[in-house]
């Protein structure tokens, strides 16, 4: 094969990795076989040739006066994407190292059309600063006036006047007097370090900065029509910061808002625009750039966003709960619920409003926040999220109603104790355990006399015997002896089960009266029986040697 | 292999140079065989062996102001810029070029080499006597330093010439862009700003010189250009990367874009301001600041340009314009920037300075300002960029030659190159081109500067010199 022919198909190989490079992301596998592939050809072009020198024309692309490429159009015409921004030739040199061929094929993978890019492919090159990779660039097309430089030199040229000037300082010069020279100070390490300190300091994001000296011009416009067009920028600088997960400057910002408003010297028209700020700091355009800088992995510290959202105002609670609907990462959804948690201190009414969003989990979500917040004005609402049709929100809720209720609750859970589904009963039982009321025990105690008690499965008879146990009263613990106790002849198998229930229940009180009947049934034949009892005499023992 | 080769010449380079440095540095201060400089001879070993040993031999080259092993140009950290500079200097001064090792070195080589190498600097021709010295050293052969040829030079020239015009012209459709509320290219822009960083890496002098020139016009197209080189050329002293030298001389470029909004009546105004025209020109860091924030959508340079805009007035201890009620530190960038803006407003003839002052004095009145209206570290980097003569200065030589200094030397600040326009005789000449750190066989400077004159004074056109 000839090498032009080699080259042919290096720039196919291009053309078409031109359009699979932007489907493939950069660490799958197909991404990086097409790189080696077109890595491999050049490098072995390169063996014998030394250089490939490519000539970039409009439509052709030509090696070794040969055209190697055409492309009609605008379209999908490699010669032409090289060419528009004025790069004339391309030079690939022996040594290609294969870090160089994958970043020059990024470039070419770029699409310059949905990107709105402030780079061409020459400055994405030179920013690469590629050691194997040459181009060199014709710059005219970078001017609008391509004479500038000729017409220039000639006006600059043309103001000289005769050399009368020079003679004349010629003349006197030997007559002034030396001045005073400056001396060059040498630079020492101290200031080179200093340097390298300054240059670390110097962060990418300057946004705070600009916010800042926004704030300083509000004091200097020259017309109050800029008031909003300056309020106007800081909101753009706000929202590029905290797209580049910069919390703290909209921290910054509402405590100079704050500030600004705080004093009666402020003018109505700025406290007006600033107003407008703070809105629009709740709107759901803004508030959703957190969102996605939070789903992309941003964390921020506790501290931050505790900050963030007691300077925030409620009316920001809808769009924060519009958007933990929509984030990805639980470590995002964490982070909102933090800041709602926060915000829905100053309007409970408005985060329970959340309640009714058609997304169970935005629901369930919604109760977590009414926990946290913990404000007793919360427990209407979730009186009504029991009802939920969704049985994770139903047992969220109820969860929350056992840590936060009353007993004026406990009535609504003694409904869902009856809940067709088990572990929305069992939630229930915990929850009304929790409130730990006299009607708390007596709705317990009257559920488990109640002779549908025995057909439950032993989980759930577990777990009432376990919550009841809290109470260690004598009546308690009479009824567990009982039940212990009680031999059947019709469903037996359930009835075991009802006492090994009991005997858990037992073991959980610690009381000393069950020792007896317990002992009894030590060696009961069944096995669920006896392992609930032995369970129960070691937890009892146990727990008085420790006492005494 | 060769991939590895070429990245770990790279990492090895900067190191190894460095360390020679120390070693002479060390032997400079130290007896030969005192420990810090066996220490030192121990380590550069140490660097050198293995490099030898992959690529054959170790040749370090110095062309122009930069160092090359094995062919390869070694960037450094500006943490290494001492021991660069210095090791570069005493190579100059030896008329020094190139060193190779051709085979792995002994600690005993290594020591010959520093003994010549110092003895060197008390001979009148320094490179003869390395060179007599050296010849029983089989392993280590030396070049001379050889003379960039004037060819090249013309050509650099040309790129330099066209490079700063076509920033001025870029300047200027910007600036008016600007005005008819038209969008600007920022791809262009930043195209125009890179194309002067990689002149300033490589040639920073020719483009400095450039900012000598200058030239009049209406709305500071010049002068915007001017301040993004100096500033290109200050932060490539102080070692930022390419990519920070953009954004700096993109910033630079727009930082007095609010006198756009300036009636030009006002800003061309010949003779001295009323207390009102001030308080309108006052206004141009406000006015700059909105411009910039609505030229495109928010952005890292937009925001900086508005940030560098707003205070390029204000001075290191605030003492300037506009007045604000909370001052806090001023962005790195805007205190580089204002160094070489008021520079470059003082030896051109423009608002703030009705009469240009010569170069050597707008130079000491920058060095006056430093610690008060000025950064003083970053004015110590600025007059080491500028040297004691800057570009554009008119001199008087001992040999009764007056000349126009043409490019400043970074290593030997009072030695720059000059062009002669008149001869020792008074008659005007053909501008040829000396280097004040030639040097006759005897080891004295053939020309050295006496005495500075005022260009302006003598409405002399440099224009017609350095272009
Ligand atoms: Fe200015
Ligand atoms: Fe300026």
């Amino acid at each position: 094969m000839t090498h032009a022919q080699e080259v042919k198909e290096i720039i196919q190989a291009l053309v078409k990795a031109k359009k699979n490079l932007r489907i493939y992301p950069e660490n799958n596998p197909v991404y990086a076989r097409i790189v080696d592939d077109i890595h491999s050809r050049i490098t072995s072009v390169l063996e014998y040739t030394g250089e490939l020198s490519l000539k970039i024309r409009q439509h052709d692309i030509f090696f070794d006066g040969e055209s190697v490429y055409h492309g009609d159009g605008k379209e999908e015409n490699l010669a032409l994407f090289f060419f528009k921004d004025g790069v004339r030739e391309l030079t690939f040199n022996k040594g290609l190292p294969r870090n160089e061929m994958e970043d020059f094929l990024g470039i070419l993978a770029v699409d310059f059309d949905r990107e709105a890019l402030d780079d061409d492919i020459v400055t994405l090159m030179w920013e690469k600063d590629f050691r194997f990779i040459h181009y060199m660039v014709d710059d005219s097309i970078l001017l609008e006036d391509e004479t500038y430089e000729e017409r220039a030199v000639e006006e600059a040229k043309k103001a000289s006047q005769d050399n009368e000037g020079i003679l004349q300082a010629y003349r006197e010069a030997s007559s002034i007097e030396a001045g005073p020279v400056t001396h060059v100070i040498p630079i020492t390490d101290a200031d080179l370090d200093h340097m390298i300190r300054e240059i670390e300091e110097d962060t990418d994001d300057k946004s705070i900065k600009l916010i800042h000296l926004l704030f300083e011009m509000l004091s200097q416009v020259g017309d109050t029509a800029e008031y909003g067009e300056l309020a106007g920028f800081i909101g753009s600088a706000l929202d590029f910061a905290v797209r580049h997960g910069n919390l703290d400057a909209a921290v910054y910002t509402l405590e100079r808002i704050d500030e600004e408003t705080a004093g009666d010297d402020c003018e109505n028209e700025v406290r007006a625009r600033l107003e407008d700020l703070k809105r629009f700091m709740c709107s759901e355009d803004f508030v959703s750039g957190i969102a996605e800088v939070l789903d992309e992995g941003t964390e921020f510290d506790e501290a931050l966003l505790q900050r963030f959202a007691s300077l925030l105002d409620s009316d920001a609670i809808p769009s924060f709960i519009h958007v933990l609907g929509e984030l990805r990462s639980a470590q995002a959804r964490r982070a909102v619920i933090s800041i709602l948690s926060e915000l829905g201190r100053k309007d409970i009414q408005s985060v329970a409003r959340g309640l009714q969003d058609r997304r169970w989990y935005v629901v369930r979500n919604i109760i977590c926040i009414l926990r946290q917040i913990g404000d007793a004005t919360a427990v209407e609402h979730l009186v009504r999220a029991v009802r939920h049709p969704d049985k994770r929100v139903k047992k969220e809720a109820i969860r929350t109603l056992g840590v936060m209720g009353t007993a004026d609750v406990l009535h609504v859970l003694n409904e869902c104790i009856s809940d067709e589904d088990e572990l929305v009963r069992l939630t229930a039982v915990r929850a009304v355990g929790l409130i730990g009321t006299p009607l708390s025990k007596k709705i317990l105690l009257d559920r488990v006399a109640d002779r549908g008690f025995r057909d439950k499965t032993f989980n759930e008879k577990r777990e009432f015997f376990e919550v009841l146990s809290r109470w260690r009263d004598d009546d308690v613990v009479a009824l567990m002896i009982r039940a212990l106790k009680r031999r059947t002849i019709f469903k037996r198998a359930k009835n075991t089960e009802t006492r090994a229930a009991a005997a858990h229940g037992l073991g959980m009180t610690g009381s000393a009266d069950a020792l007896e009947p317990l002992m009894k049934l030590k060696n009961a034949k069944n096995r669920l029986l006896r392992d609930n009892v032995q369970a129960a005499i070691k937890r009892i023992t146990g727990e008085r040697e420790k006492r005494s | 292999m060769r991939e590895r080769r070429e990245v770990d010449l790279r990492l090895a380079g900067k190191t190894i140079i460095n360390q020679l440095g120390v070693v002479l540095r060390t032997g400079q201060i130290h007896d030969i065989d005192n420990v810090a400089v066996m220490d030192a001879v121990d380590k550069f070993i140490r660097l050198v062996n293995p490099v030898i040993e992959a690529e054959g031999l170790l040749k370090i080259d110095v062309i122009g102001e930069f160092f090359y092993i094995n062919d390869s140009r070694v960037r450094y950290p500006l943490e290494y810029m001492l021991n660069f500079d210095y090791l570069l200097r005493e190579f100059q001064r030896r008329e020094l070029g190139t060193v190779v090792f051709g085979a792995r070195l002994e600690t005993d080589e290594i020591k010959t080499f520093l003994r010549v190498f110092m003895s060197s600097a008390y001979s009148g021709t320094p490179y003869e006597a390395m060179e007599a010295s050296l010849e029983e050293c089989t392993n280590i052969r030396i070049d001379r330093l050889k003379k960039i040829t004037e060819d090249g030079d013309m050509d650099q020239k040309k790129i330099v010439k066209k490079t700063y015009f076509n920033a001025v012209s870029f300047t200027e459709s910007v600036m008016n862009r600007v005005k008819a509320g038209e969008k600007v290219n920022m791809k262009v822009a930043k195209r125009v700003v890179e194309s002067m960083v990689d002149l300033i890496l490589s040639e920073e002098q020719l483009l400095v010189g450039m900012t000598a020139i200058k030239d009049y016009d209406e709305y500071t197209y010049h002068h915007s250009v001017n301040v993004s080189v100096l500033s290109i050329a200050m932060g490539q002293k102080i070692g930022l990367s390419r990519k920070a030298l953009t954004e700096l001389g993109l910033v630079a470029l727009f930082h007095d874009i609010g006198k756009m909004e300036i009636p030009k009546e006002i800003l061309n105004k010949p003779s001295a301001f009323t207390e009102e025209e001030w308080s309108i020109i006052r206004r141009h860091p406000y006015l700059g600041a909105r411009v910039l924030l609505k030229l495109k959508g928010f952005d890292r340079t937009s925001i900086r340009s508005a940030v560098v805009a707003f205070e390029h007035h204000l001075h290191y201890d605030y003492s300037g314009y506009p007045e604000v009620r909370n001052p806090v530190k001023l962005d790195f960038y805007t205190r580089i920037i204002t160094i070489a803006d008021q520079y470059d407003a003082m030896t051109s003839s423009r608002v703030y300075a009705r009469v240009p002052l010569a170069p050597d004095r707008a130079l000491r009145i920058i060095m006056e300002r430093s610690g008060s209206e000025l950064d003083p570290v970053l004015c110590k980097f600025f007059t080491n960029m500028i040297g004691v003569y800057p570009v554009g200065s008119l001199v008087l030589l001992d040999t009764r030659e007056m000349g126009l200094v043409y490019e400043c030397n970074p290593l030997f600040a009072d030695r720059p190159r000059v062009m002669i326009i008149v001869d020792g005789n008074g008659r005007m000449t053909e501008g040829i081109i000396a280097d004040l750190t030639e040097r006759d066989t005897e080891g004295r400077y053939l020309k050295s500067i006496v005495k500075t004159l005022d260009p302006n004074r003598y409405r002399l056109n440099l224009a017609k010199y350095l272009l």
